[in-house]
């Protein structure tokens, strides 16, 4: 297979060339946003980034954890968006915190929606009678 | 195949893709490939205060794999052609 320049491809091919070296967010099955700079891609959607940083965000709170160079096996991404450099990466009123913080935010969001789930199952076991 | 060439078709419209993790986004269908997967341009997510992650962006490259439906504009079809196209695909394939 010779490696095909930005010529070779027809008109409705979907190729992360035009990515390439683009500041990019990957988002990932399991939920986690990586963002990070296409370096390199393949035909399954593997990637590396560098400078990768997993960005976390809970309601108004957000951190930052660096990554370094990544390879990300293509099974695990759900999708890959261009972060357009002028507009503002997150919305103003959202507040830096460290790690720790956004991890008991998580948390604590994680025991809410849990907790909601627990009232769905007392609710159907009262109406089955 | 026939759905690879259905898509081929809808390049330029403006479509709905809702993923297997519940994120909706809609935005205009710029390519597809073998595997379908998919990219949009100027993207917008359907939900956006619930998902602040994806603001700034506007193009994306989305894994077929990943995709639960795609909604199309309701014009965005010729049934007659898709019958045909797929009777014989069932007959030839």
């Amino acid at each position: 297979m010779s490696w095909a320049g930005p010529d070779n491809f027809p008109a409705t091919s979907t190729s992360l060339a035009d990515n390439l070296d683009k500041k990019l967010l990957v988002i990932l099955r399991d939920g986690r946003r990586i963002i990070g700079i296409l370096r390199s891609f393949d035909q399954f959607a593997n990637v590396v980034l560098e400078g990768a940083v997993e960005r976390s965000i809970v309601e108004e709170l957000y951190c930052d954890l660096p990554l370094g160079l990544y390879i990300i096996r293509g099974e695990n991404v759900v999708l890959i968006g261009e972060l357009d450099l002028e507009k503002e990466e997150l919305p103003a009123f959202m507040v830096a915190v460290t790690h720790a913080e956004i991890k008991q935010a998580q948390k604590v969001e994680k025991d809410g929606e849990e907790h909601n789930k627990v009232d769905h199952k007392v609710q159907n076991v009262t109406t089955n009678k | 195949m026939l759905f690879f060439s259905y898509f081929k078709e809808l390049v330029g419209k403006e479509v709905v893709v809702e993923l297997k993790n519940d994120l909706a986004i809609s935005g205009i269908l710029h390519s597809v490939d073998q595997y379908l997967n998919i990219k949009l341009e100027n993207t917008r997510v359907v939900d956006d205060t619930k998902y602040p992650h994806m603001l700034s962006v506007k193009n994306c490259f989305i894994r077929g794999s990943v995709v639960r439906y795609v909604q199309l504009p309701p014009d965005g079809v010729d049934v007659d052609i898709l019958h045909d196209a797929t009777r014989r695909e069932a007959r030839g394939g």
